[in-house]
């Protein structure tokens, strides 16, 4: 069985059809992309499945378990971790402490841990501590791990949103457009990223991405959507031949494709 | 270099702490009582920090909060004759249940809205307190009896300068503990960006409420002392401008940081003293806070204490 | 000796009254919240300034133009000032935050309040301030052994023709139509060549001199004037906008109006000193139980 299912996913927002009756798996440890032109409908997708939106009609299934009507730090709590299309930090907060915000999902203690200090609090403090560590060391950060967000360079920034969503052990990692606004070589480091995460770890990881060398590198399957639905699904190699993707970006004025 | 720098640091609280503890030896009553009032603001500075400071919830009513803690010790010594001791656990559990009350409906509305829920809630809170007869109405609970601290009648001020002044510590350690947890991390993750926070995991509205039952609770256990610092306590030391005053100390001076907090509170005690007997500028203060909260607001979002500068 | 029902329409009376200035104070707030999302927390302090230079303003006239004449040019004087004092607010104070965090804008508005209120209070010397109109207050409607006087009466015409107005403004000029725009989506309105920030000042003006109207006319009922008069009639403002739906000007109205008639019924049997409570119990419950108040819209959560 497919780690995600994602079944007749129909959603409108007063009126307009953002999704209409998409269907597709996500396989454990694959690496699959969705792609489609702007406003096809990708990020509302992506919304549904982590809780964020609503989803009108339709199931979305994780491990044989439906993720309707759970609120998002639910759905985190069963280990889907996303990151965002336009960055979202904890921008006052050093780097160190952004990445530990990922093991608050794997972590436990509360209002009384914080102020009696016992012995599993202090225990398990270091354990988050050990573990932002490493993913920090993983994306090459560690050197700025006490700066403040906000004043990381933009690529720096993706980079701590990446280890944040590692340090939360993700079963299924969802990242929204991570290579938006990346120069070529940081785009290669992502690339190389994601493959690690996938090989090492195990992640299976679903992603939103304009940037064609990058789907195409990656990726074990594509999904294509336009207007809502589904208009095609396989590998690279199939999709690129694939007529109904070649118009459905060719006839529209968007210069999406490869930049 | 962070070796030395917390060596230096270390040395600066010892001292502090120092002259803080030989104070009382030197100085006459009057400063001492304005002193005291110093850390009592404290007291719901670093109480009020937690909502406002660390979570980054708007609550305009913090007076009700140590309201009720004052009224409940007061009534529980006044009409039922208890040990002042005894009454601080009820004072903590009321506290936490009116914040429960109140916060489990609002706390997930938007954050201008618990705003004006926790003034209307302020309102009500000050005005059963003036019209009901266990509260004492308008004239309030009077001539409340001082507690004993090992055998030792808490009467004097020096007394009670040394109360509160270990209250302030030990708000300061529970500041600090709550701020370096996951509980306090998941607070500022919420602060920061709350659709992110949970997106990590957190769940927000359970977790804010948390933050507002810690920060009634701490309200609540000051009111209490206040309560029997005071002897009396009536309606109008709970109003609006009580609650303003808290939060612009808060705001002021550090909005999450500590010591800013703790210098904000004491400015805000100590500047209408200073100021308190020169004419017209005295009246003027509010006007001057206000200027000065806008011209803050504008330039310094994050508060006047510095930020912390980047460890290497 | 009134009957029960005198005294009930006496309440109603009095509580449609109470409700216009309600409803002419929450339009303001509406508005506001509307188009930035600010809870203008200034915004009774507005009101408190229109009462306080209607006063004044009357007190320097009524020797030359007494009775209503007077009290329209002092009303016309106050919505002036109070319509300026807005829009300085909007420039200086609120603009700059405008893409910053809520909080912080929230903050600024009790700044704006605290300026006000305290100047005011600095120039009165804490003192309440009397106003005497020289109008002749027994006039008005017999209804058995009560009066419906004149002056509430054209009080509640002027409320009346002024929200009227408001609603056709906003529903029929091009103004008001970018007012609502605006409110729906910021940056495609400055795209298609709408003058934002000229928008938003006019509806601080507005909104403000609306305020200043309905505290003209309370300067005149009520006959005082205090420095910090605005504190209960802004957040009773609030409340009213909060139970028509925030953000919705016939929402205001609605709302304004029926907690005037809840609170003077409240205070018809629960007595004065608990009316507040019940205004704010009410508050409190509607934010639970119906956030987007009786006319509003439910938000599309969306992040």
């Amino acid at each position: 069985m497919a780690l995600m299912q994602v079944s007749d996913l129909t959603m409108t927002f007063s009126g307009i059809t953002a999704i209409e009756n998409l269907t597709f798996n996500i396989e454990e440890g694959s690496i699959t992309s969705l792609i489609g032109p702007n406003g096809a409908g990708k990020t509302s997708v992506f919304n549904c499945m982590t809780g964020f939106y609503k989803a009108t009609n339709g199931n979305i299934t994780f491990q044989g378990e439906s993720l309707i009507n759970l609120k998002p730090y639910k759905i985190t709590q069963k280990g889907i971790i996303r990151t965002f299309q336009n960055v979202r930090l904890f921008k006052n907060l050093t780097v160190l402490e952004n990445v530990i915000s990922g093991t608050h999902r794997v972590t436990k203690q509360s209002v009384l841990g914080a102020l009696l200090k016992y012995p599993a609090q202090r225990r398990e403090e270091k354990e988050a501590l050990k573990i932002a560590e490493t993913c920090l060391e993983t994306v090459g950060l560690s050197e700025k791990k006490h700066q403040l967000a906000k004043n990381l360079s933009y690529g720096d920034q993706r980079r701590t949103e990446l280890a944040r969503a590692l340090a939360a052990k993700p079963k299924l990692l969802l990242l929204d457009e991570p290579a938006a606004g990346l120069n070529r070589e940081e785009k290669n480091k992502l690339a190389e990223h994601i493959h690690f995460f996938r090989d090492k770890f195990g992640i299976t990881v679903f992603l939103i991405e304009h940037d064609m060398d990058l789907v195409m590198k990656v990726s074990e399957k594509v999904v294509v959507v336009n207007f809502g639905g589904k208009i095609a699904e396989g590998t690279p190699e199939e999709i690129q031949a694939n007529r109904l993707v070649i118009e459905a970006y060719l006839g529209t004025d968007e210069d999406e494709g490869g930049l | 270099m962070g070796f030395e720098n917390k060596r230096t640091k270390f040395a600066v609280l010892a001292a502090l702490f120092v002259l803080a503890a030989v104070l009382p030896l030197f100085l006459d009553n009057y400063t001492l009582n304005v002193l005291w009032n110093a850390m009592f603001y404290m007291l719901l500075a670093l109480g009020l920090n937690i909502i406002v400071g660390y979570t980054g919830l708007c609550d305009l009513g913090y007076a009700a909060k140590f309201a009720i803690g004052a009224y409940t010790t007061g009534i529980l010594i006044k009409t039922f004759g208890w040990n002042f001791w005894l009454t601080l656990p009820v004072s903590a559990l009321v506290s936490a249940l009116a914040a429960c009350v109140i916060g489990a409906p609002t706390l997930k509305l938007r954050s201008d809205y618990l705003a004006i829920v926790t003034l209307g809630f302020a309102e009500i809170v000050r005005i059963s307190a003036r019209n009901l007869d266990i509260t004492g109405s308008a004239s309030g609970i009077n001539a409340i009896e001082r507690p004993y601290f090992f055998g030792i009648h808490l009467t004097k001020i020096s007394h009670w300068y040394y109360v509160f002044f270990a209250l302030v510590i030990v708000f300061i350690i529970i500041s600090k503990r709550i701020r370096y947890s996951r509980f306090g991390r998941a607070l500022a993750f919420i602060r920061e960006d709350e659709d992110a926070a949970q997106a990590m995991g957190v769940n927000t509205t359970l977790f804010k409420l948390y933050a507002y039952i810690a920060g009634a609770v701490l309200g609540g256990i000051t009111g209490s002392f206040y309560a029997v610092k005071m002897t009396s306590i009536s309606p109008g030391s709970f109003d609006f401008t009580q609650s303003a005053n808290i939060l612009l100390a808060v705001i002021l001076g550090g909005m999450g940081k500590i010591p800013g907090v703790i210098v904000g509170a004491a400015f805000f005690a100590i500047f209408p003293e200073l100021f308190r007997d020169v004419p017209f500028v005295g009246n003027m203060r509010m006007l001057f806070f206000g200027l000065l909260l806008i011209v803050v607001m504008i330039n310094r979002p994050q508060g006047l204490w510095p930020e912390k500068p980047v460890k290497r | 000796m009134f009957s029960a029902w005198e005294l009930i329409l006496q309440q109603l009376v009095n509580g449609l009254i109470l409700g216009s200035f309600y409803a002419l104070v929450a339009l303001g707030y509406s508005m506001v919240y509307g188009i930035i999302k600010l809870l203008n927390f200034a915004h009774g302090d507005i009101y408190m300034t229109g009462a306080f230079i209607c006063l004044s303003v009357y007190g320097a006239v009524s020797g030359v133009l007494p009775g209503w004449t007077g009290i329209a040019v002092s009303v016309l004087a106050a919505m002036a000032v109070s319509g300026l004092l807005g829009f300085l607010a909007q420039k200086f104070a609120y603009r700059p935050l405008l893409s910053a965090p809520r909080l912080s804008l929230l903050i600024t508005a009790i700044g704006v309040s605290l300026v006000i209120s305290n100047t005011v209070m600095v120039i009165t010397k804490s003192q309440p301030l009397f106003f005497t109109s020289g109008l002749d207050n027994s006039l008005g409607i017999k209804f058995g052994s009560i009066t419906v006087t004149y002056i509430q009466i054209i009080m509640l015409a002027v409320s009346a023709i002024l929200m009227i107005s408001l609603t056709l403004f906003i529903n029929r000029t091009m103004m008001g139509k970018a007012m609502r725009a605006i409110a729906l989506d910021q940056d495609t309105c400055a795209l298609v060549g709408i003058n934002v920030n000229k928008i938003i000042g006019l509806t601080f003006v507005l909104g403000s001199a609306l305020a200043a109207i309905a505290g003209g006319m309370a300067c005149v009922y009520y006959g005082n004037v205090q420095y910090n008069m605005g504190y209960m009639i802004g957040i009773k403002a609030f409340t009213a906008a909060v139970i028509g739906g925030i953000g919705s000007v016939p929402g205001a109205m609605l709302g304004g109006i029926l907690l005037g008639l809840l609170e003077a019924l409240g205070t018809q049997f629960l007595g004065s000193s608990w009316k507040d409570v019940f205004a704010f119990g009410l508050l409190i419950l509607i934010l639970i139980l119906r956030p987007n108040g009786l006319l509003g819209r439910s938000e599309i959560e969306r992040m």
